[in-house]
Order: C-alpha cells, then sequence, then structure tokens
C-alpha cells in the first residue's frame, strides 16, 4: 500500500506516495525525473546511483524511500548553484574524467562526502573514497586526478 | 530491487509495536535498517513470502556506550558511526573490529547497521568474524523480555540465526577482554565491494610474563555455514610465548577445523590454504600492534 512520505530533495520539499518496496532510485528517477542518479546494477554493487542523504553517500537502489521521512536528499543535480558547477565537477568536465558518463554522477557525490571530510587527500585516500563505484571504462587515472585538483581547491568549511 | 510480496513497510517508535507487528506477521515480517543486505537476501530466494518491513531506526537503538559489563552497541548504529567511536579506534583489543570496518565501501559504511549484520547471520560477512574473536555478546528482545547470546551460538547454519519466533536483534555488547590482548582482521576479496572468499579474525591475551592465557582464531568466507572458530589453532597458542615458530604451528592447524566450500569464488582447497596464511599474518598483525 502507498503511503506518503515528506523529505526533502535538493532544497525542495516533496510529498510522495511512495509504495513499501520502492527505492529512492526509482522515485528519483520516476516520480521527480532526476535522473543524474543511474540505474546501473540497481543491487548496491556498482555505485552509479550514489546520492546524499542527509549529508551521507548512500547507495540509492538499495534505500528505501519509506524509510527518508524528513531527510534531506542531495542528488548530482542539487550540487549546481545558480548555474554555476561545483568545483568537483568543474574538475571533471576539465580532466576529461567524464569518459562515458555513466558512472561519473555516482562518482562525484562519493567524493563530495570525502572531500568534505579530507583536506587535500593523496591518491591512495582518493582510490579508497571511491573503492565503491566501478567505471565501466576503467578510466580511474583521470577519475583520480581530478578528485585530487578539486580537492585542492576545495574549502573544507565550504558547502 | 524486486520484493514483489512485500505489501506493507512500517517504522515503529516503541519495541511493543515491533513485537506486536512480529506477532501479526510471523516469518512474513523482515526486520530491517539500513537495508543494505535486504537484496541479498532477495537474490538467494530468502525473501519469499515476506509481506511486511519492520524499519525499527526509530526505536533510539543508535547509542554506543562504555559500560561496566563493556562496549553496548545499539543494533541500528552503523559503522560509519561505529567506526568513529573513540573506544574502537584506539582500544588494542578491538583492533580487529577496526580493520573489518574498514573493509564495505563508503555508501555501505554510513547505512548498514551493526544489527542488521548480524541478524543476516551470512558467513561472508567481515564483522561477524571479527566480532566473534573478542567474544561478542549478542542481545536479543522478544515476547518472553531480552536475553544475551553468544556470537557462536547465535549463528546456527547459514543465513539461518538462532533467534525464536518473535525476537528481534537489538544491541551487542563486547565485554572487557582479559590480560594486554590484542586482535587484527584480514580479508582476501576479489574486488572492495565484494564479499569475502576468506577472512580471518584473531585475538590473543596475554599475562604479564607474555604468556598467552587466551586466544581466538576465527574464519569466515565460506569455510564453514557460519564463521567458525579455529578451536584446534587456539589450543596451540594457549598458555604458550608467541614466537614466530608458534605462529607457524597454530596456523598450520586452521584447516583442520574448517569445512570450506566450493564456489564461483574459490575452491575449497584454496580457502583452506588461505586461511593457514592470512592467520599467520593475522597474528604476527595482532602481536605487533602489542609493541
Amino acid at each position: 500500500m502507498k503511503k506518503s512520505v515528506s523529505f526533502e530533495v535538493n532544497g525542495q520539499h516533496q510529498e510522495l506516495a511512495v509504495a513499501p518496496s520502492e527505492t529512492l532510485l526509482q522515485v528519483l528517477r520516476d516520480q521527480l525525473r532526476l535522473v543524474g542518479a543511474k540505474r546501473g546494477c540497481d543491487s548496491g554493487g556498482c555505485g552509479c546511483c550514489t546520492v546524499h542523504v542527509d549529508g551521507k553517500a548512500v547507495y540509492s537502489c538499495m534505500t528505501f524511500a519509506r524509510s527518508l521521512q524528513n531527510c534531506k536528499v542531495t542528488t548530482i543535480e542539487g550540487l549546481t548553484k545558480k548555474d554555476e558547477l561545483d568545483p568537483l565537477q568543474t574538475a571533471f568536465v576539465e580532466q576529461g574524467a567524464v569518459q562515458c558518463g555513466y558512472c561519473t554522477c555516482g562518482m562525484i557525490m562519493s567524493a563530495k562526502e570525502f572531500l568534505s571530510k579530507h583536506e587535500q587527500p593523496d591518491e591512495d585516500q582518493i582510490r579508497h573514497a571511491i573503492a565503491g563505484n566501478l567505471c565501466r571504462c576503467t578510466g580511474y587515472h583521470k577519475i583520480v586526478r581530478a578528485i585530487k585538483i578539486a580537492g585542492q581547491t576545495t574549502d573544507l568549511a565550504g558547502e | 530491487m524486486s520484493l514483489a510480496s512485500v505489501k506493507e513497510y512500517f517504522a515503529p517508535d516503541g519495541t511493543e509495536k515491533v513485537l506486536e507487528l512480529l506477532e501479526t506477521y510471523g516469518d512474513g515480517a523482515l526486520i530491517v535498517a539500513g537495508g543494505s543486505f535486504v537484496h541479498g537476501l532477495d537474490a538467494r530466494d530468502l525473501l519469499t513470502g515476506v509481506e511486511a518491513l519492520i524499519d525499527i531506526q526509530n526505536l533510539g537503538l543508535g547509542q554506543i556506550t562504555l559500560e561496566a559489563a563493556g562496549l553496548s552497541i545499539g543494533a541500528t548504529v552503523t559503522f560509519s558511526e561505529l567506526r568513529q567511536d573513540n573506544e574502537i579506534q584506539t582500544a588494542t583489543a578491538l583492533g580487529a573490529v577496526r580493520d573489518a570496518l574498514n573493509c564495505p565501501p563508503l555508501q555501505i559504511r554510513n547505512v548498514a547497521t551493526i544489527g542488521g549484520n548480524i541478524a543476516a547471520a551470512c558467513p561472508y560477512f567481515d564483522l561477524p568474524t571479527a566480532l566473534m574473536s573478542v567474544d561478542g555478546v549478542v542481545q536479543a528482545c522478544g515476547p518472553d523480555g531480552t536475553r544475551e547470546i553468544e556470537m557462536q551460538a547465535f549463528f546456527s547454519s547459514l543465513f539461518q540465526n538462532s533467534l525464536v519466533a518473535g525476537e528481534f536483534v537489538t544491541g551487542l555488547l563486547l565485554p572487557p577482554l582479559p590480560g594486554r590482548s590484542s586482535s587484527a582482521f584480514i580479508k582476501l576479496e576479489t574486488n572492495a565491494n565484494d564479499l569475502a572468499i576468506v577472512n580471518v579474525a584473531v585475538r590473543v591475551s596475554l599475562d604479564e610474563s607474555g604468556i598467552c592465557q587466551q586466544a581466538r582464531v576465527v574464519v569466515g568466507g565460506g569455510v564453514a555455514e557460519t564463521p567458525i572458530r579455529a578451536t584446534a589453532a587456539e589450543t596451540v597458542l594457549q598458555g604458550e610465548r608467541m614466537t614466530d615458530e608458534l605462529l607457524q604451528s597454530a596456523s598450520a592447524e586452521v584447516p583442520s577445523d574448517l569445512q570450506p566450500m566450493s564456489d564461483h569464488r574459490a575452491s575449497a582447497a584454496y580457502r583452506s590454504a588461505v586461511a593457514k596464511t592470512l592467520t599467520k599474518r593475522a597474528l604476527a598483525r595482532a602481536l605487533a600492534r602489542l609493541d
């Protein structure tokens, strides 16, 4: 039976009717038409559905939407402020880290939480931070480089 | 996620309400918290007939407290939260727990809960192996009140725990350990997001003269239907001084206690061989922590 859940997505209040086993990913893509988070493996193994719930990176494909009452969800679409890209997004563009693009939104959302807690991380730390995200193009070098560059320019206190 | 038979999602705010729902739905109820292994259970056809999901995140079971009886960890404490706990970060005795908590990726650590990880009784999980090495005790609540169950007794077989109808896991207790205790955990996996091929947790508790008073060697990851204690190896360590030769001969005993499975991840023979090697390394790591 569907029930109403009220939560925030990218700063906007939402009140949606949600089925018991419906996932956050389904709600984002099918109801809210926010298609940045991708449906890859749909089983918490690839990371391309990663979004933030209350500031923490989660796999939206295994998050029950009904568990989100009063939570704050941020998706890749919510990182862009007034048409200005987040420093991570800029770094991905400039370093050519997007490649086919399928993993990108998840990679950035994982890196976003990581960079909010680690100042100027080294390559090893970055590789561990994105261990839950797969890039099927296997272009990890550019991704790691982009995160490193963003980490050098991101102010920890910011955002 | 399909979960085709699910009709209800409850998020009760009291233990009594959970017990009522468990009574009403019986085998058709599934307790959930972070939800990170629900897909894993579904994919193994272990959720057929589940009609009601009971989310226990509003029960106030998210606390970690250091008490005389030990470190008490609520069922809905996440890996990320436990990993940030001062006792977990600093206690030499809890090194194995620290190691195991580092294994899963960020997105899992942020949602997976201690209670769920234990209750799933999955032999390939990391934390149960580590928790068994430090004599963790599972706390459960049911229609007849609360009770404590040693982890070894808690895991009964593959994906089966020893809870009786109407009971659910409310927390975990890590009791104080004797002497100078140190533990370590090592996992073999194919990639960062994979279940263990083999994992090993060891703990040694030494007296003042460096003699081993108590030893635990626990092996998981498909070496039996549950994580198990390699008691033959423990016996070799007990009452002895920790020399390189002793670690070698203790590790050599590990395969005698295993009944490893062969599957797409590894053969039984490989699991046995790896368990022996990982035990030796884990013992060395635990001893290094005492220096």
